[in-house]
């Protein structure tokens, strides 16, 4: 019999409020994504099958014989191109994967096959060799396999806006929009042992020292800071406010930091102008000046000593795996190597808002 | 026309049919969501859990007995998803924790001194009850879905409401 309390206890739990209409699309896309159609088991399908495939074991083990010997000329079809993807997005050569974020959408292409596209995420980061994808789906962290299955997820508490993964792949740096701050986070690359770095930092990507024990990010009040992960020691780096970017050398302990307006390097400002974007190559700090229909991508020696200055027309998205990645106004994303050829990335409709692109 | 039966659904959904596997997923998400709701008390860690909740049902489905009722099996991975969740929150200590969690709206529904008791309890008397009251289960169904004999689910409905009578008690002597 319902007594007084359990008609209480009724009418207070049916006051739940009701999930938002755009966390139920988001829950949907992950649930089909990990639906997986079970083959009907048919046992004379099974055998047909498995006296098809010792056939073949026999016949490429005859062939190979023969082949040795030099009596026949074995060639197992054509070249294997990757499967043509709904997405445009092409994975540039030497690299082990790419990600681009386009209207909120993630679309990633690894070197093994693995192909994603449309998945709503707020930010996403490549891991070392592009063998994992960390992304903000919804309020968590969540790191996807090669295969495209999810390896683990954690409850971030918020949106995630920023993600860095070490370059020893042994743990992810992330920031988190908590409340009415970014809090800073550090969590192993299994998804485990998450612990707060900055209770209130800037919505900016932390970037990794090449040892992996010490990373960059900017603090609350705009400064850029060094976390030392041994001794749980944050530095600050540079007192110049308010820094927008910090970017590690992927070899040494070089840390290239800057403002809206320049850039600076071990002290000394070796750029001035609209920053839009920072990066290494061939172990040389690189940055991408803004100019009218374009930007000047300047490379740094030592002492800020300026290595090379080439002009690209669009805006300056990423300079990313030794690529400089541009938004042109016709919308097509393509990639400058040094040697100043173009490949093509991305399509995208002209409307389309590339938020971020990672070449690994 | 007749609607579908969830068998029906989930064997469509096995063979990769997604129209099935969406209308599975409308079908329950609102239920999945509000159970993670009030179990958490937070809807961020709703929307996960309730996520999390489908997209493990939906890799198992293959391992799925579809003899029995979809629903208590998907809330069953809601409910234990969510349990791992606080108790993982439980281990960090509160310096590693958000400071700013979602404001429960429940607040609003008037009657806070139940929904303060209700905080109070244990999760394993928390998700007991919300599972009988907010979703509605049988304590047969709740004993299928966490994996306990029956009796433990009426012990612990038993001990559960006991206990928030005598804090509604307490409130009322306050």
């Amino acid at each position: 019999m319902s007594t007084e309390l359990e008609r209480r206890l009724e009418g207070m739990l049916a006051a739940t409020p009701e999930p938002e209409p755009g966390a139920g699309e988001e829950a949907l896309h992950r649930a089909l994504r990990a639906l997986q159609p079970a083959a009907p088991a048919r046992r004379g399908l099974r055998t047909t099958v498995l006296v098809f495939a010792a056939g073949i074991v026999l016949l490429v083990i005859a062939a190979g014989s023969l082949a040795a010997a030099g009596a026949l000329h074995v060639s197992f079809g054509a070249k294997t191109k990757p499967h043509p993807a709904t997405t445009q997005l092409e994975l540039p050569k030497g690299a082990n994967g790419i990600a681009a974020i386009v209207d909120g959408r993630l679309s990633m292409v690894t070197k093994d096959g693995f192909r994603l596209q449309g998945l709503p995420v707020s930010t996403a980061a490549l891991s070392p060799h592009a063998l994992y994808v960390a992304a903000g789906i919804g309020n968590s962290l969540v790191a996807m396999a090669p295969n495209g299955r999810r390896a683990w997820s954690h409850p971030a508490g918020g949106r995630v806006v920023a993600i860095a993964w070490a370059p020893d792949g042994l743990r992810i740096a992330y920031v988190v929009h908590v409340g009415r701050r970014f809090v800073l986070r550090v969590i192993y690359g299994n998804g485990i042992h998450d612990m707060t770095v900055d209770r209130s930092v800037r919505a900016v990507r932390p970037s990794w020292r090449a040892d992996s024990r010490a990373f960059a990010y900017v603090g609350a009040g705009g400064k850029a800071i060094l976390y030392d992960l041994a001794h749980q020691k944050h530095s600050v780096v540079t007192t110049l406010t308010p820094v927008t970017r910090v970017f590690f050398s992927p070899v040494g302990k070089t840390l290239i930091v800057a403002t809206p307006s320049e850039v600076r390097l071990g002290g000394r400002t070796v750029a001035s102008g609209q920053v839009e974007a920072l990066g290494w190559f061939d172990g040389l700090p690189v940055t991408a000046l803004a100019a009218r229909k374009g930007a000047w991508i300047r490379s740094l020696g030592q002492h800020g000593r300026r290595v090379d200055n080439f002009f690209v027309p669009g805006r300056v998205v990423a300079l990313t795996g030794g690529i400089v990645v541009t938004q042109t106004p016709a919308k097509v994303l393509a990639g400058w190597g040094r040697e100043k050829t173009v490949t093509s990335l991305l399509r995208v409709r002209p409307s389309a808002s590339l938020a971020e692109l990672e070449i690994g | 026309m007749r609607e579908p039966s969830d068998r029906d659904l989930v064997r469509k959904a096995r063979r990769g049919d997604r129209e099935a596997a969406a209308a599975l997923f409308r079908r329950y998400w609102r239920d999945a969501w509000r159970a993670a709701f009030a179990i958490t008390g937070r809807g961020s860690l709703a929307d996960d859990i309730a996520a999390d909740g489908f997209e493990r049902a939906f890799a198992a489905l293959g391992r799925f007995d579809d003899r029995r009722p979809f629903g208590p099996w998907l809330h069953r991975i809601v409910a234990n998803r969510a349990l791992d969740v606080l108790r993982a929150e439980r281990r960090l200590s509160d310096e590693e924790l958000p400071d700013t969690p979602d404001p429960a709206p429940v607040h609003t529904t008037g009657d806070r001194g139940l929904l303060a008791a209700v905080a109070e309890l244990s999760l394993e008397r928390r998700v007991a009850v919300v599972l009988r009251y907010g979703v509605g289960m049988t304590p047969k169904q709740i004993a299928d879905a966490l994996d306990l004999p029956v009796g433990t689910v009426n012990s612990r409905l038993a001990r559960a409401l006991e206990q928030l009578r005598e804090s509604l008690e307490v409130e009322r002597v306050d």
